[in-house]
């Protein structure tokens, strides 16, 4: 395929739409381009700043640069357990959560930012190989294109990978990039120790913005524990379903009404279908704390929204059943258990006493298993089944609560090919 | 220095040779895999432990060690 023939590939599959609260950074220029190739992505974002070790850890320390991929981990701590020898800096663009669409949007229109993350990281710990895994060819024929426009990164590899919910955890990409099934290894030995650093496409770009600023107005939006900005995923039942960027801590009822969010949803979920339901409660603050003190997850940044034309139990019903599915089936407790658990939330839509039922499959799968897939998806169910106690009262009484299943969770990949 | 009893999920096949060897410390679930209650183990020589982590034909069972 020649680079023309590429671009306009990548032009016709640009369906999400972004906005931005506050300033833009990781999305900026995006309203007036299509896709930032090199020319203009200097043009908006200034030359990259050549750095060494110390600087990076310290600039990653002071504004406690996090991955920002779903597990949160300090990218400072990450960078010093990398082992000596070999190196491989392994750019994770998997994005396998089906509802998020940041990953992708950053690799299509923004290729640049990550590109220059992954070559500040191999050129202060001196690895000779990056790698950038993604699951589709959209994404992919963005990075190569950006590659080839490049000197600096001709060492760069783009490899495209299996698709599938747990095929997106970092230990199963580099699983997957050395040949091996595409799946999480059964004991959990940290990739660090084998030389290979992997980070989510937006921690790398993330990287790229705090280099060119520097700490200090890195941090001049975020809040004090979790400086900067994030991306958002926002879907469901809203106007404007797509890709925010905003600064973190940003009230979740700011970004529901930025989003076109109906005044009183059903329920809102945020973090994904490995996040939690959570109570209507538009004060919550869109940061890892934020959610963490309103018993939820930050995860990938997902929101999203169920209005009242939809049964909400059967939303969570069949979004259980997805999460059973994408079991890489490995693990007996999540091989197993996940399809029980999806057979009881089903019981409870048809009206049937389940719940009891449910809580203990619930036990059966959590912190049983070789990745984070059963105890993402026990707390995605437990929390659904506490925020919908009203609605699975009125399935038991009535056989229903006389709405149709809308599918409004989104639960196919949108565009993998 | 103690250890943990910790099970490779993606090899156990649910055979219950550890709950019949340590039915003290591990119970089986409907499916029969193992529910670990009692992980912690004060000795990392002791002597029924070590038994059945050897004893577990699908090499699941396995002790870490923590220091």
């Amino acid at each position: 395929m020649t680079a023309l023939a590429e671009r306009a590939t990548t032009a016709r599959r640009l369906e999400t739409e972004t906005w931005v609260v506050g300033a833009p950074r990781l999305l900026a220029g995006l309203d007036r381009a299509a896709r930032l190739d090199l020319r203009a992505h200097l043009a908006v974002h200034g030359p990259l700043p050549a750095v060494e070790i110390d600087r990076l850890l310290s600039y990653a320390d002071a504004v406690r640069l996090a991955g920002r991929g779903g597990a949160g981990f300090p990218l400072a701590s990450k960078l010093r357990s990398l082992a000596e020898g070999q190196r491989h800096i392994v750019v994770n663009g998997s994005e396998s959560e089906p509802a998020s669409q940041k990953d992708r949007v950053l690799l299509r229109r923004a290729p640049h930012l990550m590109l220059d993350g992954a070559l500040a990281v191999a050129q202060a710990t001196r690895a000779r190989r990056v790698t950038v895994a993604v699951h589709d060819a959209a994404a992919a024929a963005s990075v190569r294109a950006a590659v080839a426009e490049r000197p600096d990164a001709r060492h760069v590899r783009v490899r495209k990978i299996t698709a599938g919910f747990v095929s997106g955890e970092a230990r199963a990409v580099v699983r997957a990039l050395k040949g091996g099934p595409a799946k999480p290894h059964g004991r959990r030995t940290p990739d660090t120790l084998t030389g290979t650093f992997v980070s989510n496409v937006e921690t790398f770009a993330q990287l790229a913005i705090l280099l060119r600023i520097g700490p200090h107005r890195f941090a001049d939006t975020g809040t004090h524990a979790e400086p900067g900005t994030t991306l958002l995923t926002v879907g469901g039942a809203v106007r404007r379903p797509g890709v925010v960027e905003i600064p973190i801590g940003t009230p979740l009822g700011i970004v529901l009404a930025a989003a076109g969010a109906p005044a009183y949803p059903q329920a809102v979920i945020v973090g994904g279908y490995h996040g939690a339901w959570i109570a209507q409660n538009s004060h919550v603050r869109l940061s890892r704390t934020g959610l963490a003190a309103a018993g939820g997850a930050f995860g990938a940044g997902v929101v999203l929204v169920l209005d009242d034309t939809t049964c909400a139990l059967g939303e969570l019903a069949r979004v259980t059943g997805w999460l059973a599915a994408q079991s890489a089936r490995q693990c007996g407790p999540c091989r197993f258990g996940l399809p029980a658990l999806a057979a009881d939330v089903a019981a409870l839509v048809a009206g049937q006493r389940a719940l009891t039922a449910a809580f203990g499959h619930v036990r059966a799968v959590e912190g049983r298993g070789a990745c984070a897939h059963p105890d993402g998806a026990a707390r995605f169910v437990t929390s659904g089944l506490h925020i919908l106690q009203d609605e699975t009262e009125r399935h038991l009484v009535h056989g229903g609560c006389g709405r149709p299943i809308a599918g409004q969770l989104p639960i196919e990949t949108v565009s993998t090919r | 220095m103690s250890a943990r009893i910790q099970v490779d999920w993606t090899r156990c096949d649910g055979h219950g040779l550890c709950a019949a060897l340590l039915p003290d410390r591990i119970g089986r679930d409907e499916w029969g895999f193992p529910i670990v209650g009692q992980p912690t183990v004060g000795d990392p020589n002791d002597g029924d432990v070590r038994h059945a982590v050897a004893a577990c034909p699908a090499l699941a069972l396995y002790l870490h060690k923590t220091p």
